[in-house]
């Protein structure tokens, strides 16, 4: 059910500014909801997505409740050389989420 | 006064004239430095509200929604009021919202309901039509080389007073378009309102009259195809498969496409070969969990709440389980309300035009900024790249509201047949099977009284469906839904008319799939049967007549005292009625604005309603149309009653039940009562004319019925009980 | 625009804001020709994170729709003017939204590697209001930038 994806050029020349632009299925539950009876829902989101590029954090991403559910998100790194990139989203159950890319760098 | 036919161009899709309470809104060139605004004819914009043509026409624009609530007049009177103009001269526009964006939401406030389209804007559009007068008669004075304050205003034409010379409003429109707007402007005092406050003829009465008012349902745009939908009939649920093969052949059918995941289309040359096509189309549905509900199952959860712990408070004093333990005697009632539909005339539509650069949308709705809002996210793009063209409506009654699903759905088949304009209008059956149902409750009444036949205690426990749970959590007060409470607050625009030494009212919160949504009056159609039928009962268990009763417990609620005083009077209460004539009774508070009825009945063979006759009072603070208002009582009264006799909605393997009017039907003209009203506006608030009296005829009928025939009545509609209106 | 909204965010009128702050300067570099008040929640959790420095209203841009239905999902674009060098980048964005429970929506860490201080994401609105951004600098400068919504389902609800 919970399930991440990623979309970046699986190629790019060396410096080159890529866009990555990432997408995962979560309730973001706020904690501030009813269920049908009023009673609240518990608070569930993810709080940190990090994104590695062999191994050096890249980018990070704190989130709070505001975030909306399935949380979606692009952002920018530089293609500095082939390798792989690491992207987890770690939520507040502790469950880590993740997926990988491989990048060629020319 | 003429109304202008809409023409269209061909090129642009917008509209070409001033077109009035056609209600198609104009394109307006946007300023840019100190250009001055004009309208679609080149006429100048003197204020974001008045435009005034060289004729000296005065073309009031209209942020709110006509909805026959009279609104659209209503405003015009008042802008026109402070900017003393000709009112025979006086004609209305809709801006779009787009523009309205553009300049920074100039026009406020597009949302109609609650009862607020005058009430919360009489005040900056007064202004706006002050402001515009201002700065007219500062324009002459400088043309005459004269000081303003010299100077006067009346009907459309400004007088220099010392000298006599006078000029109209439309020559010197351009002039005063380019003035700076005065900062402050000094609305008149009520005492000297010469167009407030009068019965006036409405702007859009003759063009529906005479056919030549536009409706969505009506529209047609060169190139249009026509779409009609199917969204899965038990909700929550999805679409699975269907084969468009089987239909694609059929006389005018150009496309069968997916809407969202739970609905699918067919669009076609006609709208009958649409629908032709759709009813032939095999379509799988997955019904998701929903498809075991039934009004059985709705019941029994209702049921758990009338007596469960857990509730949320909205009013209490005193001590309740004390005054029960200690009651002499106690009345207890268990109440229930239908789910009900809106099923307004005009069935769900709107037109969609749709490309990668601009998307255009034109539908008949209560809030033009929520259509562009579910534009903008339905089609992806920005908002400088969306348009809303407001159509007149032909029934609204709150279902064009919140809701925008028709615009959202019209703009995703627009998406997938990019540069063709397409009207989506729903059936009949899919307009009653989809809409936004008043919430379905139960109520427990119980009512203590000491030896001496005082009321000592009242506990009010709703179980029942929450709106603000599905519409709007965010509302909900530490899950507590408010509009629950609606006429039973402490205090507030929909406070509670009577003082009991120890009261709880409390509401045991039990949602059902069923999308609920904002029917006219909200909650107050069920709260005041429950509470104005309870009051009755209590009444007659006390041996006290039903005014003296709630006198009783209205001493500290004069202005509910004065309107049940005036219907009680009026019709006549503690004088002896005509042979076989029963009265009821019947006072709410709410959207600011305090209403009673007075109903007078005969009852034939036990079960044959005959209504002679509603007295209706309401004091709104102040009243800018007596006249509109006199038609909203009734208009309000043929909704409720229409609801109490003939109204349901009922639920079967996760559906609604009724699809037609022959199941879910009106009452006609022959059953309608006489409506004698009584406007008693006491001044100093503003409260709402289209919402609050809907909710008293139900109770006064129903007590007039217990009076006649001994019969109490809890569930509803009266059909199922064998009663029948006459 | 909301005449019937009940507004619970706790705005600081200017005054209380300066003596807060203890200065003159901060309020007219931050926000020029507005009207808006930041609402307390958003000004502890703004200094929480920048501590003393002054934001400055330039280099960057917030893109919101103008209007939402619900504000359950609303595109949001922040974007800072750096060429992202070693010698002028981004480390963090901030995005704040007063109306919502928490006054923090989210923060974005860059840093020299990230090529363009560009982020696309969807918030949850739940209220109109105005959303305020900040980018702090390597050299330790604070950049920000507001952007307002109007949630129109807002309007629909009569509070009782």
């Amino acid at each position: 059910m919970i399930k991440p994806r990623v979309r970046l050029p699986s190629t790019a020349s060396k410096g080159e500014v890529i866009e990555i632009k990432t997408l995962i299925s979560h309730p973001m539950e706020t904690g501030y909801r009813r269920d049908a009876q009023g009673h609240m829902i518990p608070h569930h989101i993810i709080h940190t997505f990090t994104c590695t590029y062999n191994g050096e954090q890249v980018f990070r991403a704190d989130w709070h409740p505001a975030v909306a559910a399935n949380p979606y998100l692009a952002f920018y790194t530089v293609a500095t050389e082939s390798g792989r990139l690491r992207f987890e989203w770690i939520d507040d159950t502790g469950t880590v989420y993740a997926t990988e890319a491989d990048i060629t760098v020319v | 006064m003429r109304t202008d036919t809409p023409t269209i161009n061909r090129r642009s899709f917008i509209i070409g004239t001033a077109a009035v309470s056609g209600g198609l809104a104009l394109g307006l060139r946007i300023p840019l430095g100190g250009e001055v605004a004009h309208a679609q004819d080149s006429a100048p914009e003197v204020t974001a509200w008045v435009v005034i043509r060289p004729d000296d026409t005065v073309v009031v624009r209209i942020a709110r929604s006509e909805m026959g609530q009279g609104t659209l007049t209503g405003l015009a009177q008042m802008v026109a009021e402070e900017l003393e103009c000709d009112w025979a001269k006086v004609t209305t526009e809709y801006p779009t919202p787009g523009e309205s964006v553009k300049r920074k939401r100039v026009w406020g406030d597009f949302s109609t309901g609650g009862s607020r389209g005058i009430r919360t804007s009489h005040d900056y559009v007064r202004k706006g039509g002050a402001t515009a007068r201002t700065m007219l008669i500062q324009a002459a004075a400088d043309a005459w080389g004269v000081p303003a304050s010299e100077c006067k205003a009346a009907n459309s034409v400004i007088t220099h007073q010392p000298s006599g010379r006078t000029v109209t409003y439309g020559k010197v429109a351009s002039a005063a378009a380019k003035l700076t707007p005065p900062a402050d402007v000094v609305l008149k005092d009520p005492q000297d309102w010469k167009l407030i406050g009068k019965p006036l003829k409405r702007l859009d009465t003759i063009n529906k009259l005479t056919g030549a008012q536009v409706y969505g349902a009506d529209l047609k745009l060169p190139g249009m195809l026509n779409a009609t939908i199917k969204d899965c009939p038990v909700f929550g649920g999805k679409v699975k498969s269907f084969e468009t093969t089987k239909v694609q052949g059929m006389p005018g059918v150009r496309h069968v496409l997916q809407v969202g995941d739970s609905a699918v289309a067919v669009v076609a040359d006609t709208w009958w070969q649409a629908k032709t096509a759709l009813d032939a189309l095999p379509v799988v549905w997955d019904e998701g969990p929903n498809a075991m509900v039934s009004s059985a199952t709705i019941a029994e959860l209702l049921q758990t709440g009338l007596g469960a712990d857990q509730a949320f408070v909205a009013n209490q004093n005193g001590d309740v389980k004390t005054a029960m333990a200690g009651a002499t005697k106690q009345v207890d009632a268990v109440y229930a309300y239908p789910f009900l539909n809106h099923a307004p005339m005009e069935p769900m539509n709107a037109t969609a035009r749709y490309t990668a650069e601009r998307c255009e949308v034109w539908t008949p709705t209560q809030n033009g900024e929520a259509a562009f809002a579910a534009t903008m996210e339905a089609s992806g793009l920005p908002a400088d790249k969306c348009e809303v063209y407001k159509i007149h409506i032909g029934g609204g009654f709150g279902r064009r509201g919140a809701a925008h699903d028709y615009v959202t759905q019209a703009v995703l088949i627009a998406k997938q047949i990019p540069g063709t304009p397409v009207k989506l209008l729903w059936s009949r059956e899919e307009d009653m099977t989809h809409g936004r149902y008043h919430p379905v409750t139960q109520c427990r009444l119980v009512g203590a009284f000491d030896a001496s036949n005082n009321l000592t205690g009242l506990h009010m426990r709703i179980s029942g469906q929450s709106i603000l749970s599905a519409v709007r959590p965010e509302a909900l007060q530490q899950g507590r839904d408010p509009l629950v409470f609606q006429g039973l607050n402490p205090s507030g625009e929909f406070a509670l008319g009577y003082s009991v030494p120890n009261l709880l009212i409390d509401h045991a919160m039990r949602n059902t799939h069923v999308p609920p949504g904002f029917w006219r009056g909200v909650n107050i159609n069920q709260n005041a049967i429950y509470l104005e039928c309870f009051i009755d009962e209590l009444a007659h268990a006390a041996g006290q007549d039903a005014l003296e009763f709630r006198r009783k417990l209205m001493s500290k609620h004069p202005k509910h005292l004065a309107v049940l005083n005036a219907v009680a009077e009026r019709a006549g209460w503690g004088t002896p009625a005509p042979q076989g004539v029963y009265r009821g009774l019947a006072q709410m508070m709410s959207f600011n604005s305090y209403v009673a009825a007075c109903a007078e009945i005969s009852v034939i063979d036990g079960n044959k309603v005959k209504v002679h006759r509603i007295v209706g009072a309401t004091d709104p603070g102040y009243a800018v149309n007596p006249a509109q208002i006199e038609r909203q009582i009734a208009g309000s009264f043929v909704y409720g009653l229409s609801a109490l006799f003939m109204q349901e909605c009922t639920v079967k393997d996760g559906r609604i039940v009724q699809e037609n009017f022959h199941t879910f039907d009106s009452m006609r003209i022959a059953q309608m009562p006489k409506v004698e009203s009584i406007i008693m506006p006491s001044g100093g608030f503003w409260g709402g004319i289209g919402e609050p009296t809907i909710c008293v005829a139900a109770p006064a009928v129903l007590n007039a019925f217990f009076n006649a025939t001994g019969r109490r009545i809890r569930s509803f509609p009266l059909k199922h009980h064998g009663i029948q209106l006459v | 625009m909301e005449p019937c909204t009940s507004d619970d965010v706790v705005r600081l009128n200017r005054r209380a804001m300066l003596q807060r702050l203890g200065t003159t300067g901060v309020l007219v570099a931050l926000w020029p020709a507005r009207a808006w008040t930041m609402s307390e929640a958003v000004q502890q959790a703004m200094h929480q994170r920048i501590g003393t420095r002054t934001p400055q209203p330039h280099g960057m841009t917030l893109r919101l729709p103008p209007l939402a239905e619900t504000g359950n999902s609303v595109p949001l674009t922040v974007a800072v003017d750096s060429a992202m060098t070693p010698d002028d980048h981004v480390l963090r964005i901030h995005v704040f939204v007063e109306g919502n429970p928490e006054p923090v929506a989210a923060t974005y860490h860059l840093g020299r590697r990230a090529g363009k201080a560009v982020i696309s994401t969807q918030m949850r609105l739940a209220r109109s209001q105005t959303v305020l951004a900040l980018a702090e600098m390597h050299d330790g400068s604070v950049r920000s930038v507001t952007a307002d919504i109007v949630v129109t389902l807002g309007a629909c609800v009569e509070e009782s």
